[in-house]
């Protein structure tokens, strides 16, 4: 019990700082979203702020950017009277914004939605280096990241800092729509 | 023993304490601007052509800076000056259903102290809004740190919470004389889905279904109305104040988004209190 004790303050502590990270699942993650990630992708690249800027920079018509974050869905049944005003969403300049993608297990209409989607933004061309995001220790890029390496992608990058490193960096943004995810 | 679970209690506070600060906040000039562009959009849109004052001491908003559960952000309301007020607004600014309440009191109401609990979507100012028998609008805010609390999922079990639905508890807080005002708690058991909560299993969004009105009344005087939607936390608790005559009956009746009607009278005094 003391060990135990002790080892969940350990724990706690390095989640805390930030030094405690994830191992990969095996599949995708079906955990809580906003949870510690890991510091690796099999059969991905993990980008970080400076390389993601650089490389747009370097092949900004070749790179496929992606947001995986949520999008607020407007509940059928709330009034017609009430005020729904989502925030406006702010991503990677050029990115397209693909709410669900990055979902444990979503329905297969999503899965479908996805690869659809990234067939026609790469061009039906699995060469075409794609970048998925979403927010700061935020599972959902990294399912998405995995999705696209297991559609076939060969340059899946992982951008795990999210629009809140990028923002930080004071690197540019645009407001973007959701695209229509079923 | 006793190290251990002092040991195990430490973490879990450490843990929770930083589980808000996933996504850090920006406190640039950058945000502020925005968040006072959010405000001024949200003022337009839900009081037009109305003027909204400052608090002036007619209400305070207390919510912990950094909310353990963002699905569960307890707010406080505070009206102290005695002023008469016909009511309250909670707003949350950049939850994307904004207005999470709005309480309009009744003869029988004692307003200067309302708690309940919310949904928070992200770092984000929360407004309360007094509107004063003379119609004029006071407003408080308060900056609160939670994200993630309109996809957070529901309780475990789906079903139970169902067959639980419209449950209610009243509990008096203090004691019991008559003609003087007393807090009291509601509790009613609702998972008042927001719509955006995946069910794990089923892989599909819980439709939504939410508590959009409820109506407290002490011996057929109003004592509150509330109307509400998807902001509101599962199992509504509302802490409020009233003043009972003499012993008498506490009436609530709730509604929810599927016309589904939920009453219940309670004794008062009649509950021991907590």
């Amino acid at each position: 019990m003391r060990t135990l004790g002790i080892k969940l303050i350990i724990a706690a502590v390095l989640v805390s700082t930030g030094l405690w990270a994830a191992t990969e699942p095996e599949g995708f993650w079906t955990g809580p979203v906003n949870d510690p990630v890991p510091t690796t992708l099999k059969g991905g690249k993990v980008i970080h702020t400076e390389d993601l800027a650089a490389l747009l920079e370097k092949k900004k018509d070749q790179v496929v950017l992606v947001d995986v974050s949520d999008a607020p869905r407007r509940p059928d049944n709330l009034p017609a009277t009430a005020t729904w005003l989502p925030v406006p969403h702010p991503a990677i300049a050029g990115a397209i914004w693909i709410p669900g993608a990055g979902l444990g297990a979503p329905p297969a209409s999503v899965d479908e939605f996805f690869r659809q989607r990234l067939a026609t933004a790469t061009g039906n061309d699995l060469a075409r280096p794609l970048v998925l995001y979403c927010h700061d220790k935020c599972w959902l890029s990294w399912n998405g990241a995995k999705r696209a390496i297991q559609y076939g992608y060969r340059n899946v990058y992982w951008f795990p800092e999210g629009i809140e490193g990028w923002r930080k960096a004071k690197l540019p943004t645009e407001v973007v729509q959701p695209e229509p995810t079923p | 023993m006793g190290l251990s679970k002092s040991g195990v209690l430490a973490a879990v506070l450490i843990t929770g304490a930083l589980l808000g600060g996933f996504h850090p906040a920006f406190a640039d000039d950058e945000d502020e601007k925005d968040r006072a562009a959010r405000w001024k959009q949200l003022q337009e849109s839900i009081f037009p052509h109305r003027e909204v004052l400052d608090s002036g001491g007619i209400i305070t908003v207390d919510a912990p800076p950094r909310a353990l559960d963002a699905a569960l952000v307890p707010v406080e309301l505070q009206m102290p000056s005695g002023k008469p007020v016909k009511g309250v607004y909670l707003i949350i600014d950049d939850n994307p259903a904004p207005m999470a309440a709005h309480f309009v009191f009744g003869p029988k109401a004692d307003p200067r102290d309302l708690k309940f609990r919310v949904r928070v979507n992200a770092y984000t100012n929360i407004h309360a809004i007094a509107e004063t028998a003379d119609g004029q609008l006071h407003a408080a805010s308060r900056f609160v740190k939670a994200a993630g609390g309109c996809s957070a999922p529901a309780g475990s079990d789906e079903a139970a919470a169902m067959a639980d639905m419209g449950r209610m508890k009243l509990r008096l807080l203090g004691n019991f004389n008559a003609g003087k005002p007393m807090q009291a708690q509601l509790m009613i058991r609702h998972p008042n889905f927001n719509g955006m909560q995946m069910n794990q299993i089923t892989r599909f969004y819980t439709p939504a279904r939410f508590i959009r009105t409820i109506d407290a009344t002490y011996d057929g005087g109003q004592v509150f109305h509330l109307d509400a939607d998807i902001s509101l936390s599962t199992d509504p608790v509302i802490t409020f104040g009233f003043v009972p005559h003499g012993k008498g009956q506490m009436k609530v009746v709730a509604q929810d988004s599927s016309n589904a009607t939920f009453d219940h009278s309670f004794d008062v005094p009649g509950t021991p209190p907590g």
